[in-house]
Parts: C-alpha cells; sequence; structure tokens
C-alpha cells in the first residue's frame, strides 16, 4: 500500500547520536499509513538494523553533495 | 570514521572503558594533594619531588588511565578489530596502572627505594599486556586509514617510553650511574611527543569531523603528520642516546614543534568551519588544547632563543602541553564519550529499550557542569603558568585541580547512575 503521506525530517550536520535519535523519535509517532522521508548528511548504516529489526523498509538516494535523502515506512 | 563498523558485536562491554574513566579523576585529586603537601613551592623549579609526583599522577594516573580505557573503546570502532579478551585486558592493565602510580608518586614524594622497585614491574605489566593487545588488535585488522597509522606509532612511541621510564626508575631504586638527564628528556619526548600526541592525533581525525561537524582533516596533513613526528621523535632519541650535540637536538625538537603547530592550526581552522555554530562545552574545551599546545611551542622555541630562562620556560611549556593540551583534550572527550557509551549500549537495550524510553545524549552529563568545568579548568590553567614565580599561584593550581578532580568524578558517576537506573528499568520490563 502506498504511503498517503509523507513526514519530512532534515537531520543534516547534527552530531551523533542526535540525528539516530530524531529519526526514532520521528518513527514512534508516525502514523502506520505514512512515511518518513529523512534527510542527512552521511549514510546512517546503524540505523538500517534497527528498521529492519522494527518492521520498517527504506529506499536510500545519494545525493553528489554528499547528502542522503532515506524514504521509510511501514512494511507490508 | 566508517560508521558502519560502529556494530554492537564489535564494541566491549561498558564496564571495560568506564573504570578506567571512573578511576582516573581520583588522581586528579591525588596530584592536588601531592602539590599541596610539598615543602615550599613545587613549581620552583623542574624536579621538585612533589611536583614529579603529581606530574607522573596526572600523566600515568589520568592521563594514560583514559587514554587506554579509551584506546579499547577507539580501536574496534575505528578498525573494526576489537581487543582479544577484553575484560582481561581492562582488569590487567588498569588494576596494575593504579596501584603503579600510585608507588611512584609515593617513591618521588618519599625517595624511597622499595616504593620504584614496586612501581616498575606493575607499570610494567599494566603497559606490557595493553601494548601486546593493541597490537594484536592493530595487526588483525584489515582496515587501513591515517587513525590507524597514527595508533601504531603513538604505541611504538609508548614502548620506548615505558622501556625508559623503568629504566629510570629502577636506576633510582639501585643508584645505578646513568646519564639520568639524557635519559629523562627522552622519556619524557617519547611520553608526551609520541604516546601523547599520537594518540590525539590519530584520534581527532575522527573526532573532529565526525562530532565537531567540521570538514575533514586535509589529505596533504593526515598523510604525513604522524608519520612524520614519530621518525623526528627516533632521530630525537638517537641524538640524544648518542650524546650528539645541542645543536642538532635543537633541530629536530624545531622540526616537532612545528609540525605540531600546523597540526593545532589546521584544527582550529577546521573548527572555524563547523557547520553548526552552537556553543558547545567539549568543543570549547578541545580549543583551549590547540592553543595550550600554540602556547606550548612557543615557549619551547623562545627558551631555545633565551638560553638564561631556559629551565623556567621549558617548564612553562611542559605545562602548557600536559595542563593545556592533553588534559583539556582529554576531559572535553570525556565529556562527549561517557554519555556517548552510555547512550550506545543502553540502544543496545532493543525493543524494551525504546519503551522505556533511553535518555537523550544530552540529559546523560548536565551541560552546565561541563562548563563550570571548563572554566575552572581554564583557570587552573592560567595560575598553573603563574606558579613558578608566585607562590600563592601553586596552592590555587592544587585547588584548582583538586576541584577538577571532583567535578569530573562527579560527572563520570552521573553518566553510570543514569546507565544503571535506565538499564534496571529495561530488565524489569524484560521480566
Amino acid at each position: 500500500m502506498p504511503a498517503q503521506a509523507i513526514q519530512y525530517l532534515d537531520v543534516r550536520w547534527l552530531p551523533p547520536p542526535e540525528p539516530f535519535e530524531h529519526i526514532m523519535d520521528a518513527l514512534n509517532s508516525l502514523p502506520d499509513t505514512d512515511a518518513l522521508q529523512v534527510l542527512i548528511h552521511r549514510e546512517p548504516f546503524p540505523l538500517y538494523d534497527v528498521l529492519r529489526d522494527g518492521g520498517f523498509v527504506w529506499q536510500v538516494t545519494a545525493f553528489e553533495n554528499g547528502n542522503f535523502e532515506i524514504l521509510i515506512s511501514r512494511a507490508t | 570514521m566508517n560508521i558502519a563498523s560502529l556494530s554492537t558485536d564489535q564494541a566491549p562491554p561498558i564496564s571495560v572503558p568506564l573504570r578506567f574513566f571512573a578511576v582516573a579523576p581520583l588522581f586528579l585529586v591525588l596530584a592536588a594533594l601531592m602539590l599541596a603537601m610539598s615543602d615550599g613551592n613545587p613549581f620552583a623549579a623542574a624536579q621538585t619531588p612533589a611536583l614529579l609526583a603529581a606530574t607522573h599522577c596526572i600523566t600515568l594516573g589520568f592521563m594514560a588511565m583514559v587514554m587506554m580505557g579509551a584506546t579499547q573503546q577507539i580501536l574496534p570502532v575505528v578498525i573494526g578489530s576489537p581487543l582479544p579478551a577484553s575484560r582481561w585486558v581492562a582488569w590487567l592493565t588498569s588494576v596494575p596502572l593504579g596501584a603503579g602510580a600510585l608507588s611512584l608518586c609515593g617513591g618521588f614524594m618519599s625517595g624511597n627505594a622499595r616504593l620504584f622497585n614496586l612501581a616498575w614491574p606493575l607499570l610494567g605489566v599494566a603497559f606490557l599486556v595493553f601494548i601486546i593487545a593493541a597490537m594484536l588488535s592493530l595487526w588483525r585488522a584489515t582496515a587501513k586509514n591515517v587513525t590507524k597509522t597514527a595508533i601504531l606509532l603513538s604505541i611504538c612511541a609508548l614502548a620506548a617510553a615505558v622501556t625508559l621510564g623503568i629504566l629510570l626508575a629502577r636506576g633510582f631504586a639501585t643508584g645505578t650511574a646513568l646519564d639520568y638527564a639524557a635519559l629523562s628528556v627522552a622519556h619524557i619526548t617519547m611520553a608526551l611527543g609520541g604516546w601523547v600526541m599520537l594518540l590525539i592525533v590519530g584520534v581527532s581525525y575522527q573526532v573532529v569531523p565526525m562530532f565537531q561537524i567540521t570538514p575533514a582533516y586535509p589529505k596533504w596533513l593526515s598523510a604525513v603528520l604522524a608519520p612524520a613526528l614519530f621518525a623526528i621523535l627516533l632521530l630525537n632519541l638517537a641524538l640524544l642516546l648518542t650524546g650528539a650535540e645541542q645543536t642538532w637536538i635543537a633541530a629536530a625538537g624545531i622540526s616537532f614543534w612545528l609540525l605540531a603547530v600546523c597540526f593545532a592550526l589546521v584544527t582550529l581552522k577546521l573548527q572555524s568551519q563547523r557547520r553548526r555554530k552552537v556553543a558547545d562545552a567539549t568543543l570549547n574545551f578541545f580549543r583551549l588544547g590547540m592553543v595550550s599546545l600554540l602556547l606550548a611551542a612557543l615557549l619551547w622555541l623562545v627558551a631555545l632563543l633565551l638560553p638564561a630562562f631556559d629551565m623556567p620556560l621549558r617548564l612553562l611549556s611542559a605545562i602548557a602541553f600536559i595542563a593545556g593540551f592533553a588534559m583539556s583534550l582529554i576531559q572535553g572527550m570525556l565529556y562527549k564519550i561517557v554519555p556517548f557509551l552510555v547512550w550506545f549500549h543502553l540502544f543496545r537495550g532493543g525493543v524494551n529499550a525504546v519503551k522505556v524510553g533511553i535518555p537523550n545524549m544530552k540529559e546523560v552529563i548536565p551541560e552546565r557542569l561541563m562548563w563550570w568545568h571548563l572554566r575552572l579548568h581554564g583557570g587552573t590553567l592560567l595560575v598553573a603558568l603563574l606558579a613558578p614565580w608566585w607562590n600563592p599561584a601553586a596552592w590555587l593550581a592544587a585547588l584548582g585541580l583538586l576541584l577538577q578532580g571532583i567535578l569530573l568524578g562527579y560527572a563520570v558517576f552521573t553518566g553510570i547512575a543514569v546507565y544503571r537506573r535506565t538499564l534496571r528499568r529495561i530488565e524489569l520490563l524484560a521480566v
């Protein structure tokens, strides 16, 4: 089922683990049908294990300026 | 840093680094007491018993204690290779290091040969275990980066510094005729210029860009700095031990300090380019450290130009290096590492940890405590630099050190208490 709405979260240039903390907070309050689009300045490898364990799926887009966009939604 | 390697499997148990960090502040308190127990101004000469005892209390009991604990945490993260038998290594390094530091300082204060004879085997065991474990970890690592090279060279320098230190301590105990002046300079150079400087350089390559959100260190610097510093230190060691002319030794010294200045200036420039201009106590500890490194270099170079003031200027350079550069960076990093470890290890609690609510990293140690410590540390450094000429400054420096030890100890135990409290709630939920 495609996400009904996308919530945006910009965690660029926050020191670790603040990006992770903000993403977790946003996912905890994310409605089941929505998706979360995260903009971050480095690829958050440790996040992926947590997303997998939490029943989420995600898509990663790498930009030329070094930033990454992670689109996260619940696995159906 | 390849954050992918920051895996829960690689990291040692939290008790491994925390035991080092919990004990270390106690040695700042002891160093302060040793300065306070001195007959007269302990800073009046470079080698008063109280100053030697307090210096080793700081360099072994505080600095080496934190550096060895931090290295056991850093190696798995940065090069993806944990230390073997991490709990055993932690016990066999922290306990003999603490006991050895106490004995050595007691030896300096009392001149008792038995204490020196007790100290050097204890310190020998602590450092030997650490060096072997760290070398095994480095040898097994497949990752290749500038931090790995700097840490490897730092540990080689530590091996040389410890060998020279043991030689000196045994010499004091047995009254053996040695060239104490040359050996002492060689020992100090390898310990501070090698082990301390190179480890800070290697760790800075990771910590500054990642936690302070700055551009990376330029490749022209990071690729050559640690090997160049190490090569100069080896040359300096050879010159000192073969009784070479002072001109050559001075040339090696100038080369070392120019590279150190380069490192400090580049770090300060990177910090001025950070992406988030938010006030941060740990960043300011780091900046104070870099400015102190510049001051240490300046004082050492001026001492060459003014031979009549050689002793006080070199003493001030050593104070700027140890209390200003090394202590600022170590304390600043502790205020980052302890909350990060608490957060990271609680996060390992999985789903239950998320349900209980892991404290935000900024909630682990109150920020205002870090700012108070920074001001106290800056004040202590200032009075310590005045201490050789102004007796009341020596007592104020001791008082500052005492308060810093108490404050840092309180901060570390606050972090441990937050960890234990939250862990108990996670475990209760799991029952």
